[in-house]
């Protein structure tokens, strides 16, 4: 570097330093942000009472399920993540035997879920251990806010919505939600972060 | 494990970059300070080194992708044995690891060139633009072998991974889209380097404006392009048929693009009149720091965006490269600018000028400049601002807001046309002189041309006040910067009874760069007047249709002929067929589908586009009525006019950098590389 006497330019040091300064803030502020977390409206709700039947023709009525925790599963045929979450509901409702598993089929047809559920995979039988209900006009899914499949909704012993799971769900998450949806009264931070940490956040 | 694994031989060359990197940069500082003739030797090898080595990790990374070597990380993370082989290759930039080792294999392509470009020349320069730029590079080939390692050793390797995103199989287009913003955004790293050289040398003549702005003009294009193919590809693949939503990271890759061409711009009147200095070097390194705050934006999952890679540990690391290197900038320029003011004031004092000679002129080319300048950076500003507003918010509020469409057009609209205005005036005004008569003379005739052209567009019915203004402006710089060649073919023809073909040929020799200058407006001004239309004119409508309906659109008769389910391997499809017909003659079938990757949840909305140069009829499906077994479909039907405008601007565009950049025989080069050539006063052009 050629030596010369020190001469600042002010202006642009100054100016300079101050962009960085509020740039570094505004940017650092962004992190722990989820950008794509939307808030479900249904959540924290009474949810919407049904009278549907399932895939045997079963009546179903939701006003008969009040006084215990309720997993309520939205899925497709054609939906290749359910498939993925699929060993999972068929293996763990027999381990809460409080808790009441439903199934809900979204934009599907009954006789393609009621195939799929009495085929087989490698040797291994896809029926599910309870009732999935068709819907066949959508309007269960709408009431309840279903954005996609799979989607997982916990309402708890009152009727309430307390936590909806996007996506392929895994026995701890389920365990975590199911605690949530157990719950009486004020829930801890920590059972709240083990199931949705967006929220706890 | 074992040595020769992909793993260690993949990590082994990143550390091997890494420390080419740093030592070089080293020596580079060496060789700039003490003029030290080994240590610029050492800098050039390890500047080679560190390209050859980045360039083989990313071979390497290929090579396991295509052999689907689950042992190393990255494939694990976006490989699956069902992936073609040509996907397994695009995969290498589908996830944030693979990305930013894709960055690291262009930089060093790029550092290699530029080393190889500098040759033996510009011995004053070239060592300290070495030491940014492989300081630079320490950066990356640090990411890559820490946080963003993706050569990471898998000790009990899957049988099978999940595959690339399906966005990333669903278009050819995202084999070309991502590497051209890469190249464009990766380069700004060259230009920032060689300006940071000048303020580090203290002295900025001798030439080295030329190769700063060539290298600027390079990524430039690269970036343009990138643009044009994103904005094409969200058209053909994302269905809500537009090429351009003001999502966060495509306002990202805009930034760069608009102080870019502003230092395109002002970087002339540096080179010619030695005016605008500061200015110049501040949008340089601007340009570049807006291609890291770019970079961030898709890597560090600040932003909501389709191109958003999830959170991850390289955002606060990259948050804190870009403070360094704006912080590096601002003391680099507070520090040392008043250098090259002192050098400029004894080279116009020994050839008896001051400040570039003449005085100043309201009606010249450079305040034409400076005005399209100050239009470029409020739009900048004005772009950053929306995209930033709502982390702002978020953050002072504690509220979520989205900043739309509406802002982004109500500033975007007057600020794009003013600048579309002043491509007309700049090239018609001379560089350093006020000459009301010649701009008149000048300016009249483009002037009737951009009201005809207008005229014309609204005789066919496009009327909007908007639409209208933009359409004269359109036709006002085409004639402007068509006539700056036109003349002088014209006058050589009259003078010398040349005949047309000889003058055409003469002066596109003669004036080269300029002509380029002018090919590459031409390439904006279809951008502009396919914004103009589309924007303007676009009709969309939603029908519900049974099988064997026909229904009335635009000018089309449309019949949907019905369903069918199509199993492609890696992927399944709804499609749903529509048969076209347009004034009794038959179009063909079009069959906008939904395709379902095995891990996506949602069905990807993929439609069907009839193009034409009048307008595309494009399909895009709501809802394909699984329950009823494609019976009735809902399918979204938009016209958008002459949208295919908008694609043939970028290759325009390329073509007058090609112009531009073409290298020059050697008279013309020896008139091109004057020493100072801003003390040519008073040259008109």
């Amino acid at each position: 570097m050629s030596s010369s006497q020190t001469k600042v330019k002010w202006p642009i040091l100054v100016g300079g330093l101050a962009v960085v300064g509020a740039l570094v803030l505004v940017l650092a502020s962004g992190f722990g942000i989820d950008p794509k977390y939307i808030p479900t409206a249904t959540v924290g709700h009474e949810a919407a009472t049904f009278r549907l039947k399932d895939l045997q023709g079963n009546v179903i009525d939701f006003e008969s399920l009040r006084g215990r925790p309720v997993v309520l599963n939205f899925w497709s045929t054609w939906c290749g993540p359910c498939k993925m979450e699929h060993p999972v509901l068929q293996n763990e409702p027999q381990h809460y035997p409080d808790v009441t598993f439903l199934g809900a089929l979204y934009s599907d047809e009954a006789d393609a879920a009621r195939r799929f559920l009495a085929s087989s995979r490698g040797g291994r039988p896809l029926a599910l251990p309870y009732p999935t209900l068709v819907d066949p006009d959508g309007r269960l899914a709408l009431d309840y806010g279903v954005s996609g499949v799979p989607e997982t909704y916990f309402i708890n012993r009152d009727g309430r919505i307390v936590h909806k799971h996007i996506a392929p769900i895994d026995p701890p998450t389920l365990l975590a939600c199911i605690e949530l949806a157990r719950a009486q009264g004020e829930v801890a931070p920590q059972a709240v972060a083990a199931c949705d940490p967006e929220r706890a956040r | 494990m074992n040595p020769f694994s992909i793993s260690m031989l993949g990590r082994g060359l990143v550390l091997i970059a890494l420390l080419l990197a740093t030592t070089g940069s080293f020596a580079g500082y060496l060789a700039g300070s003490r003029r030290d003739r080994r240590a610029w030797l050492y800098a050039r090898n390890a500047a080679y080194g560190f390209s050859a080595s980045m360039i083989g990790a990313n071979l390497l990374m290929i090579y396991a992708l295509v052999t689907k070597d689950f042992s190393v990380k990255y494939v694990t993370q976006v490989g699956s044995l069902a992936t073609p082989p040509l996907i397994s290759v695009v995969s290498l930039w589908s996830s944030l690891e693979g990305s930013i080792l894709f960055w690291g294999g262009i930089l060093g392509v790029y550092v290699a060139l530029t080393v190889w470009s500098l040759g033996e020349k510009h011995k004053e320069f070239a060592p300290w633009a070495l030491h940014v730029l492989l300081a630079i590079s320490v950066f990356f080939a640090f990411l890559i072998a820490s946080v963003a390692d993706p050569f990471h050793y898998v000790p009990n390797p899957p049988m099978d991974g999940p595959g690339p995103n399906p966005l990333l199989q669903n278009h050819w287009l995202m084999a070309v889209h991502p590497p051209m913003l890469y190249l464009g955004y990766v380069g700004m790293s060259v230009p920032f380097s060689l300006i940071c050289a000048a303020l580090l040398a203290g002295r900025f003549e001798s030439g080295w404006m030329g190769p700063v702005r060539n290298w600027m003009l390079i990524p430039w294009t690269f970036l343009s392009f990138g643009i044009m193919l994103g904005g094409w590809w969200s058209y053909a693949v994302l269905g809500w048929g537009g090429a351009w939503a003001w999502d966060p990271v495509e306002n990202a890759s805009f930034h760069p693009w608009l102080t870019g061409t502003a230092f395109l711009h002002s970087a002339m009147v540096l080179q010619r009149r030695g005016r605008m200095r500061d200015w110049t070097l501040v949008l340089g390194m601007a340009t570049f720091l807006l291609t890291l705050l770019g970079t961030f934006m898709t890597r560090s999952g600040v932003f909501n965006s389709v191109h958003s890679f999830t959170q991850s540990s390289i955002g606060p690391v990259f948050l804190v490269f870009i403070a360094v290197v704006f912080l590096y900038s601002v003391l680099l320029l507070a520090f040392r600018s008043h250098l090259l003011d002192e050098e400029a004031e004894q080279v116009a004092q020994s050839i008896g000028t001051r400040g570039g000679g003449g005085g100043r002129s309201i009606l010249s080319r450079e305040i034409a400049i400076a005005v399209q300048n100050v239009l470029f950076a409020m739009f900048a500003f004005t772009v950053l601002l929306g995209t930033l507003f709502p982390l702002i918010v978020e953050w002072t509020q504690g509220r979520q807001l989205s900043v739309g469409e509406p802002y982004f057009d109500r500033w975007g609209l007057p600020l794009g046309l003013g600048i579309t205005f002043m491509m007309g005036v700049g090239p018609a005004l001379p560089w350093g002189r006020h000459d009301p008569a010649a701009a008149t003379r000048r300016l009249g005739p483009a002037v009737v041309v951009g009201i005809v052209f207008a005229g014309f567009w609204g005789a066919l019915g496009y009327t909007k006040p908007f639409t209208l203004l933009a359409l004269f402006t359109i036709g006002f710089a085409l004639w402007a910067n068509l006539h700056e060649f036109v003349e002088p073919v014209w006058a050589r023809m009259k003078a010398r009874q040349e005949p047309m073909h000889l003058a055409m040929s003469r002066v596109f020799v003669r004036a080269r760069r300029r002509f380029g200058g002018h090919t590459a407006h031409y390439g904006v001004l279809f951008a502009v007047f396919a914004l103009a239309l589309t924007k303007g004119y676009r009709a969309e409508k939603d029908f519900t249709m049974t099988v064997g309906e026909t229904v009335d659109f635009d000018s089309y008769q449309v019949t949907y002929a019905g369903y069918e389910n199509v199993d492609e391997g890696f992927r399944t499809a709804e499609v749903a067929n529509f048969h076209v017909v347009r004034n009794g003659r038959e179009v063909g079938t079009f069959g906008p589908r939904m395709n379902h990757y095995p891990t996506q949840m949602q069905p990807i909305v993929t439609p069907a586009i009839h193009e034409r140069p009048t307008g595309d009829l494009y399909f895009s499906l709501i809802d394909i009525g699984t329950n009823n077994g494609g019976q009735k479909v809902v399918v979204r039907m938009i016209h958008q006019p002459y949208q295919m405008w908008l694609w043939f601007s970028a290759p325009i565009i390329a073509l007058g950098t090609l112009i531009s950049l073409w290298p020059e025989r050697e008279r013309g080069r020896s008139a091109s590389r004057s020493p100072a050539p801003h003390v040519v006063a008073g040259s008109a052009k």
